[in-house]
């Protein structure tokens, strides 16, 4: 038998680290996916529902009571930007409070801690693919023929997981310490939802918040999902410079804090 | 009284010479919890206490400075009392924390069963969870569906597969986390207390895979236990640490003998040296003192037993509710002078065990002596068979009131002597102590109203009837300028003044003792042994000694001074002591409690013989 130092007892069991644990997240994503659909009669097909349920109230709403402009497509308009919106608030709210829930096991066994935000971004990314189901639905039923940008999705995909993932991090680490940010989180979300051109053009915002809007990541992710399905426009190379560096630079922050706080979380938990 | 837990250490044996690989290796681990930054949960609170400066106070060290070596194959036992440090270090040896001082070295992959299923989710089926736990502990997918029958088989729940686990059995979820802990063979077993939850069946079940570990597989294991027995049946070696402090380290048995004798009891240090040294010195044949145990099923049936001791016709039986110590001493103080039998009861009902024994002793008198009114005891007395021919009831407001007309009543019928006790409420062990002289010379009883205050009703009584008063209780309590109208009055005081109740015991031996070489009566040759902190099996005690010519020792087991003093007690009688009665059931005086003062006795009994020849 080797001898390896105190760092990884674990290291010997009968899968290497990684392999380990992204079998632990898989089994972790799909308690979730049970958890939530068990003892639903329509089961995963909430998944599909929810969103367009959704853009049918908004829809109703902004084309009818209130209404900034003429938007065409408006329906299609308000969910792509809404599933992609709802991607980011989500993993953020539910990756905040995952070390939190798990203290029973982070007190109990050695486990990577980082399992448990990147679980909950990984299962809303499922979500995410479900609600691309509805969106499917919405482009057949207004005959929106899509284009080849569509392929561009994956990585978009990709920029969206890698900015919720680095601020889950940040988050669950400063929720250990911090409880006052679970609180304060849903306050930012709502006001980040109202500061993103969701369910308005941003045509309609003064000046120099058309001009602040280069500095909302959310934004950029938005506005990339409904030029690839919805204009059928090619993103630039300066747009998918611009996502990515958002995306890099929150996982960067998050990870870094996250690695810096965790050794002294099951202190606080 | 201070709480004292003595923590110093009692010598590490370490076998130099075992050249087994180490497989753990903890050295000089210090582990600081910061308690008042770890209560701080919001950014105000924090902010407030970083201006303050606050934030590093209150360091708590839950252990300090430990070190040992667990070698291949070692079955190692980690023994404490609650909140000494033992989960922190299992906690610290399976990698969850890092101590904040020196390190621990693993060599080897290692299962912890610190708290079995602390993975599992209830609102999953059985077969989801075995996967997710197995996920969670680091098993491949492959290895779990490789495994998965025989986790199944082990844990008994096929039939249950796909139900949700929160319709489980907790002894159905313990036996699924066993084993799935245990499907693999580690190189190292952390077993916390896991073995005390599931029924008999699963215990021994659990038992037999760690033994097959060890035995079929090397496995070295370390056992977290309060239970003696365990370790002693399970391990090799063991370490016994205190409020985070090494106090033992050797095998298995030395440390369990150790820890059984003085483990998890207060009491300073010489007390626990004097125990260790006098029951290792004292091996001896025991045969020579002989030992008894006095109690029945319950609080009250201890009483009737003691009553139903001795045969013959019985004339009187005082009865009283054992609720409140008080009254029933004042009511052993008058059974003791009219020669009566005493019996106890509850303030609201009449125990089976005493109606029977009223039942047996059938008396002609019947007297209730009770504070507050008994439900109704004429009624009581109108139940029996042979209903007793007269029934006096003695019923006061206030305990002191109460004292008073006890004895009003026996002066009426002339039985007391010329000495009296007075005492404050709260002097439970020198009242116990005291009983075979009060009961000898016919003494009453007089409780002070208050802590601090002799009530003028009981210095009238005191001075009109009595030449000498017994005071128990110190200085504090009832002082010289009470005494002292008592004092001008031709009474002799004898106090018993000591710092504390096993001391003050010691005072009124010497006393005793004294007043038995002025009788002329022969040497001490039984002891009733009563626990102070559980008064209420041992009310009519005064009573049974007196009739046996024995004194009351007091010993509390929990506190390591009163058993030191007790051991004293019974070698200052210089081997004259044949019996020892200890009065309570096992809960109150363990076999090991009375083993250590049989062992004294006999030996000093031994010694005298062998002096003498």
């Amino acid at each position: 038998m080797q001898s390896n130092g105190k760092n990884d007892p674990m290291k010997e069991f009968p899968t290497p680290a990684m392999r380990r644990n992204w079998f632990t997240l898989c089994m972790l994503v799909s308690k979730d996916f049970k958890k939530k659909y068990r003892r639903s009669a329509l089961g995963v097909v909430w998944s599909v529902l929810n969103p367009l349920l959704m853009m049918a109230v908004l829809a109703l709403v902004f084309s009818n009571f209130i209404k900034f402009a003429d938007i065409p497509n408006f329906p299609m308009y308000l969910i792509l930007g809404n599933t992609i919106f709802a991607l980011m608030s989500d993993s953020t709210r539910d990756g905040m409070a995952s070390i939190l829930e798990s203290t029973s096991l982070i007190k109990k066994i050695r486990i990577e801690k980082l399992i448990f935000p990147l679980e909950k971004v990984l299962f809303h990314l499922l979500n995410f693919c479900f609600s691309l189901v509805a969106v499917l639905l919405v482009m057949i039923f207004f005959r929106i023929m899509p284009t080849a940008n569509v392929l561009w999705l994956p990585l978009l995909m990709l920029y969206a997981v890698l900015f919720s993932a680095g601020l889950s991090m940040l988050l669950a680490a400063a929720a250990v310490y911090f409880r006052d940010v679970l609180h304060l989180w849903s306050v930012v979300i709502t006001a980040w939802t109202y500061a993103t051109p969701l369910f308005y053009p941003i045509e309609i915002l003064p000046a120099w918040m058309q001009k602040a809007e280069f500095f909302n990541p959310m934004y950029h992710y938005v506005t990339y999902f409904r030029d690839i399905f919805l204009y059928g426009n090619t993103p630039s190379l300066t747009e998918n410079l611009v996502c990515l560096a958002f995306g890099l630079a929150s996982f960067a922050i998050g990870f870094a804090v996250f690695r810096k706080l965790e050794g002294k979380f099951i202190l606080y938990v | 009284m201070p709480e004292v837990v003595n923590t110093s250490n009692l010598g590490a044996d370490l076998d130099a010479a075992d050249n087994r690989e180490t497989m753990i290796k903890v050295d000089h681990v210090g582990m600081m919890f910061n308690i008042a930054s770890a209560q701080l949960n919001s950014l105000k609170e924090y902010a407030i206490a970083a201006v303050r400066r606050e934030l590093a106070f209150k360091e708590f060290w839950a252990l300090d400075d430990i070190s040992f070596e667990v070698k291949k194959g070692d079955v190692y036992g980690i023994m404490g009392t609650n909140g000494s440090g033992k989960s922190t270090i299992l906690k610290i040896i399976a990698g969850v924390l890092e101590p904040t001082r020196g390190k621990c070295t693993i060599h080897g992959k290692i299962a912890p069963l610190i708290e079995l299923g602390a993975g599992f989710d209830l609102e999953l089926t059985a077969r989801e969870n075995i996967y997710l736990n197995g996920a969670l502990l680091g098993y491949s997918k492959k290895f779990i569906d490789q495994n998965f029958d025989e986790i199944v088989e082990f844990s008994e729940v096929s039939k249950f597969l796909d139900m949700p686990m929160k319709n489980y059995s907790s002894g159905m979820v313990a036996r699924i986390a066993f084993a799935i802990a245990t499907i693999m063979v580690p190189d190292i077993l952390i077993v916390d207390e896991v073995l005390s939850v599931g029924d008999f069946m699963f215990r021994q079940k659990c038992e037999r895979r760690i033994q097959e570990l060890i035995r079929d597989h090397g496995v070295t294991v370390l056992i977290v236990s309060h239970s003696n027995e365990q370790v002693r049946r399970l391990c090799n070696k063991a370490i016994w640490i205190e409020k985070g402090h090494t106090r033992m380290i050797g095998t298995a048995e030395d440390v369990c003998r150790i820890y059984q004798l003085v483990g998890g009891r207060t009491g300073c240090a010489e007390s626990e040296k004097v125990i260790m040294d006098t029951f290792e010195n004292t091996d001896v044949n025991t045969s020579c003192v002989q030992c008894n145990a006095i109690y029945g099923d319950t609080k009250f049936g201890t009483s009737a037993k003691m009553a139903q001791a001795e045969q013959g016709h019985v004339d009187t039986v005082v009865y009283t509710p054992s609720e409140d110590h008080v009254q029933s001493l004042i009511a052993t103080g008058l059974a003791s002078a009219l020669g009566a039998k005493m019996l106890t009861c509850a303030e609201q009902s009449v125990p089976d065990v005493t109606r029977q024994a009223l039942e047996q002793l059938a008396p002609d008198n019947a007297i209730f002596v009770s504070c507050t009114l008994f439900q109704n005891p004429q009624k009581i007395a109108a139940d029996l068979p042979k209903a007793p021919a007269h029934t006096h009831v003695i019923t006061e407001g206030t305990n002191t009131r109460l004292s008073l007309a006890v004895f009003e009543f026996g002066r009426e019928r002339g039985i007391w002597g010329d000495t009296c006790v007075i005492s404050p409420e709260f002097c439970v062990g020198d009242q116990f102590a005291i009983l075979p002289a009060a009961t000898k010379l016919s003494a009453p009883l007089f409780f002070t109203s208050k802590k601090t205050v002799l009530d003028r009703d009981i210095i009238d009584v005191v001075k009109a009837h009595f030449k000498r008063a017994l005071v128990l209780a110190g200085e504090e309590a009832i002082n010289e300028g009470h005494l002292a109208p008592l004092r001008q009055a031709g009474v002799e005081i004898v106090r018993f003044i000591a710092d504390n109740e096993h001391e003050a015991n010691e005072r009124i031996f010497d006393w005793l003792e004294e007043e038995r070489i002025r009788e002329g009566a022969g040497p001490v040759e039984r002891l009733v042994v009563v626990n102070p902190r559980h008064p209420d099996d041992a009310f009519c005690v005064g009573n049974y000694a007196a009739r046996n010519d024995a004194l009351i020792l007091l010993n509390n087991p929990s506190n390591l001074d009163y058993v030191a003093s007790a051991i004293r007690q019974v070698q200052r009688f210089g081997g004259s002591i044949r019996t020892l009665d200890f009065v309570g059931d096992p809960s109150i005086f363990s076999d090991l409690d009375k083993t250590i003062l049989h062992r004294i006795a006999a030996s000093a009994r031994l010694d005298a013989a062998n002096g003498g020849r």
